[in-house]
């Protein structure tokens, strides 16, 4: 079954709208499906024009493609358990909160909290991702714990922050700290970023771009080789955080390592 | 007639030892207090009435019409927001966030634009503080981080640190070390035992390599840290573990730059090591007056303690996402209710400018900067002058503030009672 939803013009399009309900499972059953506009509830046909085309017997069988102005709906895809969502344009924050598995594509740019502690799963985001992509909420110990974020560009600060488990790429640059946190889980940063890995406790991070800033607490212990886009890098292992335990592992790509600590 | 022991109604410090002698409905000294206290209380930029704007102009209203325009402009609303409540006493914030409620409002505090990020570290790891009574009797070494009290907060080193005599330290001037951490050498660094000059950015960086320090890793640590060399960073920690009772005093040097929450959090994990060794505790510099009181009220009754969004009926916290100036540079809110804040003078230019897009009212005494984004001011009595209330000092300390005459503008909660009223008539049951 393939729903899309395309969005109607809105009297106020910069009130965001939030809709966890848009996940497949709650298609399969036709409930009644309601968002939030601001304080107000709204039926989903309210703020969409919906088509749907096809059976479907179980919520992977259940395909939600998203179109229009979409930077702005919230939490999008929130505690999703099978199906897949594909957003034609961008997302508004919290797209794939919580979510456990089927996979999640979003064609332009993601805002904040992308994928926040999600437990597995896959979102592929072509565009950019906002602040705290893969990260977890204010206050949690855990972050993401299973799963795999695939951002193709660049992502804001505090990226995979308390990441916990899963995988995260972002193919792009990173903003401030990323990895902040970290207590295990792979990250992988295509570019650039600063300050990465601030108090981790555990977890692998690789930087195949420049490191700014790498923070003075962080032990030399080696070379390795990984492999990045089917290419063979030397990179140099560093051990860390250690202000705090220092069992994490921070791996930079050899010549583009050190700057500006001193 | 002087009254004695007045409360200054202006920073976190909520000095308590002010003498404010009145006159009728004019106060004509003040002793005791620093100059920004003197400006506080002598200052003349008070409305008389309620205004509207009225074309390119003002024009005058009654508090009755004004008010009721007001419930009308938030029950309107899809997206209203509900922000300040700092400069107000605490019974005002209740009804405020009770006004929040029945209209499904975002309600923000000005920690917004302070302390958020101190919250939220309080969040992840904890708070080792104490009171300002414990640190004037106790602390042998003060450090001002990223904050500059002279200017910011003028009596706070001579009621509580380095100029005040406490139970264990007769000479608190000579036994007390000093140290100021800065970007810049202020007024304060000036009469440090030690400056400690750090690159701007370069906090989080300088925090870790001292807790690596305590820990006893010193090999790990480079010849320079953010522009702080190797000897200063083993000076300052052999001074901390020195103390027999540390405090670490910040500001929004702190808070509001790179990094943010996690400065903060680096600064509390650090006083936790610190403990290990010694008695050490860390402490916001709260800087308007009864925000701490905003944070408390907030947590009573919501759970969270600023950026709270009622928009579904139960309350949802979210800073960076649910934060008055996140929500204005989004232009997301379409009417705004400024209580006991100058957000005009104090927010980026796109929120200023939205708030001037949007029906937005100011219940406020003074004319400020806000008063020229609003189309409504209603004019209220100053907390500590000519209205009563409890506050909350910047240390957590509940003082209750006094009436010193009684003057002709009804109190912020004289106001907020009234526009809930009208509120929930219109809501409806
Ligand atoms: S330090 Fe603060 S509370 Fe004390 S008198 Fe000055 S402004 Fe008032």
């Amino acid at each position: 079954m393939r729903v899309i939803l395309r969005t109607k013009p809105r009297k106020k399009p910069f009130i965001p709208i939030e809709a966890e309900t848009i996940i497949p499972q709650n298609f399969l059953r036709k409930n009644d499906i309601r968002v939030y506009e601001g304080n107000k509830e709204r039926r989903l046909e309210e703020i969409f024009y919906i088509t749907a085309e096809g059976p479907a017997v179980s919520p992977d069988q259940v395909e939600i493609v998203l179109s229009g102005e979409t930077g702005n709906i919230k939490r999008v895809g929130e505690y999703m358990n099978a199906g897949r969502i594909v957003v034609e344009g961008d997302i508004g924050m919290h797209c794939g909160n919580f979510m456990s598995a089927g996979e999640i594509i979003i064609k332009g740019n993601a805002d904040a909290w992308l994928g926040r502690e999600m437990r597995g799963g896959t979102i592929r985001c072509e565009g950019n991702a906002g602040h705290y992509c893969a990260a977890g909420y204010r206050g949690e110990k855990r972050g993401m714990r299973g799963g795999l974020v695939d951002v193709m560009g660049s992502a804001g600060d505090f990226t995979a922050e308390y990441l916990s488990g899963g995988e995260v790429r972002i193919h792009g640059d990173c903003g401030d700290l990323p990895g902040v946190e970290m207590r295990g889980g792979t990250l992988t940063i295509g570019g650039h970023c600063h300050r990465p890995c601030g108090n981790m406790t555990g977890g692998t991070c690789m930087v195949f771009g420049r490191v700014y800033d790498l923070l003075p607490t962080f032990r030399g212990a080696g070379n390795e080789e990984r492999e990045y886009r089917g290419q063979r890098c030397q990179m140099m292992l560093y051990k860390g955080d250690t202000a705090n335990r220092g069992k994490g592992s921070l791996l930079v790509k050899k010549n583009l390592n050190r700057t500006g600590t001193d | 007639m002087k009254i004695e022991d007045v409360v200054c109604p202006f920073c976190g410090c909520l000095c308590d030892d002010l003498v404010v002698e009145v006159e009728g409905t004019r106060i004509v000294s003040v002793e005791n207090g620093c100059t920004l206290a003197n400006e506080k209380f002598m200052g003349d930029h008070r409305l008389k009435t309620p205004i509207r704007r009225e074309g390119k102009g003002w024009k005058e209203t009654t508090y009755d019409e004004a008010i009721r325009e007001t419930a009308q402009i938030l029950c309107d609303a899809d997206r209203p927001l509900l922000y300040g409540w700092s400069g107000t006493h605490g019974e005002a914030q209740s009804i405020g966030i009770h006004l929040a409620e029945i209209l499904g409002a975002l309600v923000d505090n000005t920690s917004t634009v302070c302390h958020g990020p101190s919250i939220l570290a309080i969040q992840e790891v904890g708070h080792p503080g104490c009171t300002l009574g414990q640190v004037k009797n106790r602390a042998d070494v003060v450090v001002y981080w990223g904050t500059n009290p002279i200017d910011a907060h003028p009596r706070h080193m001579s009621r509580y640190t380095t100029f005040a005599d406490g139970f264990f330290l007769k000479d608190a001037f000579r036994d007390r070390k000093l140290i100021v951490v800065d970007v810049r050498k202020s007024e304060s660094a000036n009469i440090a035992d030690e400056f400690v000059r750090i690159q701007p950015g370069g906090d989080y960086a300088v925090l870790s390599a001292l807790r690596a320090i305590v820990q006893g890793k010193r090999s790990i640590i480079p010849p320079s840290v953010a522009g702080v060399s190797r000897e200063q960073l083993f000076r300052v920690a052999d001074l901390f573990l020195s103390a027999k009772f540390g405090a670490i005093f910040f500001g929004l040097g702190l808070t509001m730059s790179r990094g943010k929450s996690k400065n903060i959090r680096n600064a509390i994990e650090l006083t936790e090591e610190l403990n290990r060794h010694t008695k050490f505790i860390i402490s916001p510099m709260r800087g308007h007056w009864n925000v701490y009181g905003s944070n408390e009220v907030f947590t009573w009754i919501t759970g969270y303690p600023y950026a709270v969004d009622f928009a579904r009926g139960i309350a949802f916290y979210n800073p960076g996402e649910t934060t008055s100036v996140d929500v204005l540079s989004r232009k997301e809110c379409d009417a705004c209710l400024v209580v006991a804040s100058d957000p005009g003078a104090h927010f980026p230019k796109a929120c200023a400018e939205h708030l001037a897009r949007i029906p937005t009212v100011q219940i406020d005494p003074h004319v400020n900067a806000t008063t020229h984004l609003s189309r409504i001011q209603i004019p209220v009595a100053v907390t500590g002058i000519d209205a009563e209330g409890t506050a909350y000092r910047m240390d957590g300390v509940p003082i209750r503030t006094r009436m010193l005459f009684k003057g002709n503008y009804p109190s912020d909660t004289a106001v907020l009672e009234q526009l809930y009223a009208i509120v929930k008539e219109i809501k409806g049951p």
